[in-house]
């Protein structure tokens, strides 16, 4: 804005003062400055604004300060991809500005030009034209000047040539406004390529105008005679493009008026324009409608006026007056724009003659009288003063006129009415005048011309031959007039008789006066041909050149490096392709070129569309759907290898990509149309990269579910990585086989893949196929917990959906060995729980129970009934297998609660000779203890009575130690056994008879455990007594040690008992005598009357002898003295023993401490003392004679198998090979425990260290380093494996 | 060519009626417009037919009124020329001649063969500087006022629609056709180089 004020404040010098601060600011401003900032803005602002603002830019550099023309050029220029139409226009406006202001810029604008000739919009196109129409003589001016040319003004120069023949060619261009714009560049051209002369009527304007006369005949690098060439050339091109007989009514006006231009200005070619606007009078376009036709013929009259006036029309006035007349013109009007100045010299001849008769026959028939009149004296003045001039046409028209007899015309006019359309032409009718003065001589004359015409541009005629002979001799012989008069007239006499025959049935077509128009209409088609083979006829005789003499072929590696360039420079022209809107046409072109040349460039485009595939894919797409296409036209020997190579190429690329947000690689996928194997491949690997699991694998889905022609070979990949290395990849296939699986089609095959992976446990060695390809396959590997898992991903996930294949699992599962055994009953449990014990298939399971199965069917059990009830057909099933086939009574711990009560009693003995922790499962069972959520109260035995129906085990069906550990069980549920279920219980135990052994076992251990039940116990104690129970040896020995533990509140107890009894009592605890007494003592006279002499007895006596029927020696009672809270152990252990061997052949060796167990353990040291013995046993043997090891092993080996029997129920030969691999097992741990253990048992006396750490049971041993080794960390007391 | 507005000329041959009436109907139709006369005075009806009221192009419509109030404004009133006058000097202060005006157009439209014949004249024998075309129309009109405002509609439809058209040298052609099937008068059509 301010710049603008400025400069009108500028331009205007008394401008009110007002303006004063802007003028100075603007002065201020340096123009630099100001174009800097205009440019600025330009490059923000909207099309209308920008383009004042650019408008601004151009007056400044090229009108106010030349010097900056230069510097800003490139930013201006850079506008001409702008995308609006006018901004563009003005750059080619400006690019005419500045070189016609700075020729030295032609060189550096003339590409840009050259590009924006190719613009796509047909406006700037078209501006672009008429820039180049300027330019075209800026430059050649501007080169003419120049003499010598320098390398880059000669490319110049042969790129202006490129571009004028590029716009030549646009004559033929569709657009009708580009056509006309093009004829008037032509028009132009050809002035500019041919001389001026004299009597060129040139515009003031364009004196300066370079021309043909202009350019030196010596120039080193415009050659004259090619630029003459070109002129001639281009004018051929114009005349041939007039002819055309689909040729638009502008186009037609247009090069009218471009013909009368070139005939004022380059009179040379004033007859080919003359007979040009005689054909064309002769033959109007059919296409014209009846308006155009009158606008053209009134152009054609303006034009002709125009010609008529210049000075050199003289020679053809005949001509153009006929064709004024025709067009309705008057022969006064004729005359006034007849020229002057030359006429002066003829009218000595003309005048007078035609002006007489004008005068006379005006009135009557103008037009008529002109076709009589002028002919006359033109035909005369013709030969005399332009003998040249002398066209094809003239002689045609002379050797026509003596044939035309009124019986040959009438022959014509009968021949032809056969061919006259049906409803009259629209030019025919513009154009009819009717023929009044026919016969006469002028008549006939202009009725041969019309012929020689038509004759003529058909390519036929006399005239036509003699004017090619005469071409042919002006070779030789140019511009002797005489010559050429003679042979031409030769050439009429002898020609005449043959030519009138050739003329007749040529002309036979179609030939009448007036309806020669019309036929030629219907035949237009042969005035191109014939022109077109003249053309080429006489340019092969001046154009010496061969394309094939001057050029060179490229050798093969010039070709290559050429082809890469071209396609790299659309490749890399991306943006400004984009710009003009064709990119589609690159991406066209590309992927036809790349497809093409096979391979060559295809890596670099890829590479190109792998830099930025987001917005490259477009071309991506078109590459591979044109190598597909290539491939299918190529069926059936086509090969999909160039495919395959762009198809991996982009995916590889893509899966390297670090981001894939945009989901390309799907998209990629999805969309090609084939998916090779190889490409199958990347996909994999990126299903196997962990961050884009999910993408690959929803990709691979939809390839699934969307190409079901291959649906199984991607399905394939997808198992395939169901049983990945990887948990990501590996549970993503899983869920998404899943999914798959819902699908009826792919259901089969997903099975039948799921099985037959599972199948493959079957084998002894894991298969190669499990190890990817690019492991190393060692034959011999064994299997692992990982191959195992590997061989049953898949089928344990369908597992849940379809129960029925469990029985599958069940027939691999006896087949495999021992380790995969192990592995499958860990890896079940999900989808087992998953089944849920209602499964019919399940439950069929449990009922068939194949052999070898049975550990499977238990565990099966197990995690069924591990949160949950079994339910009844469960129990059920349970129950029959038990009683029917396999007497096994693990299979019923599961369902135990789902037992009835007296079921459940009668397995319980053998379910206490269970190990421990089995035992202890089976417990939390019974007791609720296990899962804590409910339900505990469906367990058919309340724990009362659970703790009685253990004192209740027959001893002949069980041994005592294990009945011991079941009751040790219980009190360790000190939640469950609290002090009113334990007395109760103790109330129900003495009430039995006999009184079971372990009664008083259990009363001091709920003693121990609620000492407040003190009272009740002795209660207990009191009714015993009355039951007389001295009379049960193990009882009484346990009710004295419960009095001893209760004193002194047992004292009143003891008080109570016969004098025997108490005797009893003393032997075994002497200690207990003294205090009584003393109590005794310490009541009142009246008290001590009421205790019995007897009694008294007893307690005064001292020191008796033992009784005999003592049960255990003194050492004993020392030890019991010793360690109170080992009573129990002390007393019953050894009973429990029994069982054991070794323990029993050695009882005497009971020489253990008694501080063995702080009272707190009891339980513990209940079960540990006695087994302690074993390994205490074990060393003394072993350690005297110097060689630990293989008595050791031996002496565990041996327990191993003694133990064995109390698993009655196992048969299963699995489990055998199970325990005889777990007893290899366990060697190695007990041997390296025990020789440590030896120097501090020989040096010290044997003592409880070891043995509390030592295996406290045989079986116990077993167990927990089973344990260990199996390295079970989930639920260890609910593993089947210990069971065994 | 919707990128920038039509330049059209409307011509006849006194500037007064049938290119006024058009001037003012295309310039309220947001035109570019200017109109023109080509004849060498400015003709307005007199109180006889061989006696017309003659001005040259300099003479104000202001001053043309005027004169006619002076002369005999109840016959001016009567036969409406007065009324137009006034209309005309609203529009612009002068007639104006077409020979006489060197800006350049799109598109000229005259009012009557005889005028079109002039305007090409005209045209072409101008210098030719640019080679820009320019389209030259004639559409016949009679001279008096209804046929000045029916031609007037015509026009200015014509003039819509090549506005409209992408690239009006491509259409003009098959435009006219239709035109002319429609108003069933024919048009001269032709294009001028300046």
């Amino acid at each position: 804005m301010a710049s603008n004020i400025g400069e009108s404040a500028g331009a205007r010098a008394s401008v009110a003062s007002q303006f004063f601060n802007e003028d100075t600011k603007s002065i201020d401003m340096t123009t630099s400055e100001k174009v800097v900032d205009l440019l600025n803005q330009a490059a923000l602002i909207s099309t209308d604004s920008k383009l004042t603002v650019l408008k601004q830019v151009q007056e400044l550099i090229i009108n106010k300060d030349p010097s900056l023309l230069d510097n800003f050029l490139d930013e201006i220029i850079a506008f001409q991809t702008d995308k609006s139409m006018e901004v563009r226009k003005f750059v080619i406006g400006f690019i005419e500005e500045a070189c016609k202001r700075d020729n030295e810029l032609l060189p550096r604008l003339i590409a840009n030009l050259n590009m924006l000739l190719k613009d796509e919009s047909v406006n700037v196109l078209k501006k672009a034209i008429l820039t180049l129409t300027q330019l075209y003589k800026v430059a050649l001016q501007w080169f003419v000047r120049s003499r010598v040319m320098s390398d880059m003004q000669e490319a110049c120069w042969d790129m202006v040539t490129q571009m004028k023949e590029d716009v030549l060619n646009l004559l033929d261009m569709d657009n009708d406004g580009v056509r006309t714009h093009a004829i008037k560049f032509t028009e132009s051209l050809i002035i500019t390529l041919s001389p001026r002369t004299s009597d060129s009527d040139t515009p003031k304007r364009q004196e300066g105008d370079i021309s043909l006369d202009k350019i030196p005949k010596d120039h080193p690098y415009i050659r004259y005679d090619t630029l003459c060439e070109e002129g001639k050339s281009a004018l051929e091109q114009l005349l041939r493009f007039m002819v055309h007989p689909a040729i638009s009514s502008i186009n037609l006006t247009t090069a009218l008026g471009s013909l009368a231009t070139l005939a004022r200005q380059r009179p040379m070619f004033m007859s080919e324009v003359v007979q040009a606007y005689e054909t064309l009078h002769a033959n109007l376009p059919p296409t014209l409608a009846k308006s155009q036709v009158s606008s053209v013929r009134k152009n054609l009259k303006l034009h002709l006026v125009a010609v008529l006036k210049h000075p050199c029309s003289l020679e053809f006035q005949g001509q153009i007056s006929t064709l004024l007349l025709d067009l309705g013109m008057s022969q006064n009007e004729i005359t006034r724009n007849t020229p002057a100045p030359r006429e002066q010299r003829k009218r000595p001849r003309n005048e007078p003659y035609s002006d007489g008769k004008k005068i006379k026959m005006e009135p009557v028939l103008i037009e008529d009288d002109e076709d009589k009149e002028e002919p006359a004296p033109t035909s005369i003045s013709k030969p005399s003063s332009v003998p040249v001039a002398q066209s094809a046409i003239d002689l045609t028209a002379d050797f026509l006129r003596p044939l035309l007899s009124p019986e040959n015309v009438a022959n014509l006019v009968l021949i032809s009415m056969v061919y006259l359309p049906d409803v009259m032409p629209a030019s025919f009718q513009a154009t009819y005048t009717p023929v009044e003065s026919a016969g006469t001589d002028a008549q006939i004359k202009h009725l041969a011309r019309l012929m020689a015409t038509q004759m003529t541009s058909a390519g036929i005629g006399p005239g036509l031959e003699q004017c090619k002979a005469r071409e042919e001799e002006a070779g030789k012989d140019e511009g002797l007039d005489d010559g050429l008069g003679e042979s031409s007239k030769d050439l009429l006499i002898k020609r005449k008789a043959p030519a009138m025959g050739q003329a007749i049935s040529v002309v036979g077509g179609g030939y009448t006066e007036k309806s020669q128009i019309p036929q030629v209409k219907r035949l237009p088609e042969p005035i191109l041909p014939s022109m077109q083979i003249k053309t080429p006829g006489a340019g092969g005789k001046r154009k010496v050149f061969k394309l094939a003499d001057v050029v060179q072929p490229f050798t093969d590696a010039q070709l290559e490096k050429m082809t890469n360039m071209a396609v790299k420079r659309i490749l890399h022209s991306e943006k400004s392709i984009a710009q003009s809107g064709m990119a589609h046409v690159r991406v066209k072109l590309l992927s036809r070129l790349v497809c093409q040349f096979e391979g060559m460039m295809m890596d670099d485009v890829l590479e190109f569309i792998l830099e930025d595939i987001r917005t490259r894919m477009d071309l991506a797409f078109s590459l591979l759907y044109q190598e597909y296409n290539t491939y299918l036209s190529q069926q059936p020997v086509g090969l999909l290898d160039a495919y395959d190579h762009c198809l991996f190429t982009l995916l590889a690329g893509l899966q390297e990509r670090p981001e894939q947000r945009d989901g390309l690689f799907t998209k990629l996928v999805l969309e090609a149309p084939l998916i090779t194997q190889s490409a199958l491949e990347v996909i994999r690997r990126y299903c196997e990269d962990e961050s884009r699991v999910y993408l690959g694998m929803t990709t691979l889905k939809e390839l699934i579910l969307k190409r079901p022609s291959r649906q199984f070979q991607y399905l394939h990949v997808l198992l395939d990585l169901s049983s990945h290395e990887k948990e990501k990849v590996r549970s993503n296939a899983l869920s998404f086989v899943k999914r798959m699986y819902e699908k009826n089609q792919l259901r089969d095959y997903i099975e039948k893949f799921a099985l037959n992976y599972m199948q493959l446990l079957v084998h002894p060695n894991p298969p190669s196929l499990l190890f990817g390809a690019d492991k190393d396959t060692e034959v011999a590997s064994p299997w692992t917990e990982e191959t195992v898992r590997q061989c049953l991903y898949l089928y344990l996930s369908l597992l849940p959906l379809n129960h029925r294949l469990v029985h599958e699992l069940a027939s691999v599962y006896t087949e495999a060995i021992a380790d995969i055994k192990r592995s499958v009953l860990r890896v079940i449990e999900q989808p087992i729980r998953g089944m849920g014990m209602n499964s019919p298939d399940l439950l069929l399971l449990v009922e068939n129970c194949p052999k070898g199965a049975e550990t499977l069917v238990t565990r099966c059990l197990h995690i069924l009934t591990d949160k949950v009830p079994p339910s009844p057909e469960l129990v059920e099933r349970v129950r029959d297998l038990y009683h029917k086939r396999v007497p096994d009574v693990r299979f019923l711990i599961p369902v135990i609660n789902g037992l009835e009560k007296k079921e459940v009693i009668q397995a319980l003995p053998k379910l206490i000779k269970l190990n421990p922790i089995v035992v202890k499962e089976v417990f939390n069972r019974l007791l609720g203890t296990q899962h804590s959520e409910g339900s505990s109260s469906m367990s058919p035995l309340t724990p009362g009575e659970l703790l009685v129906a253990l004192h209740n085990i027959d001893s002949t069906k069980c041994d005592m130690k294990s009945i011991i550990k079941a009751t040790n069980l219980c009190f360790g549920e000190r939640n469950v056994y609290t002090s009113e279920v334990l007395a109760v219980v103790m109330q129900q135990l003495m009430e039995l008879s006999p009184l079971p052994i372990l009664l008083m076992r259990t009363v001091i251990q709920s003693l121990t455990m609620y000492p407040r039940l003190g009272g009740f116990v002795m209660n207990i104690l009191s009714r015993l007594i009355l039951k007389q129970v001295w009379k049960y040896p193990k009882v009484w020995e346990g009710f004295v040690k419960c009095c001893q533990r209760t004193k002194p509140q047992s004292y009143s107890v003891l008080l109570q008992l016969p004098p025997t009894p108490l005797t009893s009592v003393f032997e075994r605890c002497p200690e207990l005598r003294e205090p009584l007494l003393q109590h005794v003592h310490s009541f009142t006279p009246h008290q001590q009357a009421h205790i019995p002499a007897s009694i008294m007895t007893v307690l005064e006596a001292n020191n008796k002898e033992p009784e005999p029927e003592a049960i255990r020696p003194l050492i004993m009672e020392k030890k019991v003295e010793a360690a109170p809270a080992t009573i129990a152990p002390v007393t019953i252990a050894p009973r429990a023993t029994i069982a054991h061997p070794a323990t029993v052949a050695q009882p005497a060796t009971f020489t253990i401490p008694a501080s063995i167990a702080p009272p707190a353990t009891i339980t513990q040291a209940a079960i540990i003392t006695p087994m302690a013995t074993v390994s205490v046993q074990a060393e003394p043997v072993s350690v005297p004679v110097k060689e630990p090891e293989p008595p050791v092993q031996q002496l565990v080996t041996i327990k191993v198998e003694e133990e064995e029997p109390m698993d009655e129920g196992e048969t299963a030969t699995a489990i055998h090979e199970d325990t005889a691999d777990t007893v290899l097992q366990v060697d190695l741990p007990v041997l390296e425990e025990n020789p440590p253990q030896d120097p501090a048992e020989t040096t010290d006396e044997p003592d409880e260290e070891p043995m509390e750490e030592a295996p406290t049971d045989p079986s116990d041993v077993t167990d927990q380093l089973k344990d260990v080794m199996k390295d079970i960390t989930t639920e260890p007391e609910t593993d089947t494996g210990k069971a065994e | 060519m919707p990128s920038h507005p039509l330049r059209v000329a409307v011509v006849c041959s006194s500037n007064q009626n049938r290119s006024m009436e058009a001037h003012n109907i295309l310039s309220k139709r947001g035109f570019d417009v200017r109109s023109f006369g080509t004849g060498s005075h400015v003709k307005l009806p007199g109180p006889a037919p061989d006696k017309p009221n003659v001005y040259d192009f300099k003479t104000t419509y202001e001053q043309m009124y005027n004169d006619l109030v002076r002369k005999d404004k109840e016959l001016y009133t009567q036969n409406g020329i007065l009324h137009m006058l006034d209309r005309n000097k609203r529009i612009k202060s002068r007639p104006e001649r077409f020979q006489s005006c060197k800006d350049q157009f799109d598109l000229v439209i005259t009012c009557e063969e005889r005028v079109y014949d002039q305007v090409l004249e005209d045209l072409s024998s101008r210098e030719q500087e640019t080679f820009t075309p320019v389209h030259v129309i004639n559409v016949d009109i009679q001279d008096n006022h209804e046929e000045a405002t029916l031609g007037a509609f015509l026009i200015c439809e014509l003039c819509q629609c090549i506005q409209h058209t992408d690239d009006m040298e491509n259409e003009m052609d098959e435009l006219l056709q239709e035109f002319e099937d429609k108003s069933n008068r024919p048009f001269l059509h032709t294009v001028c180089f300046y």
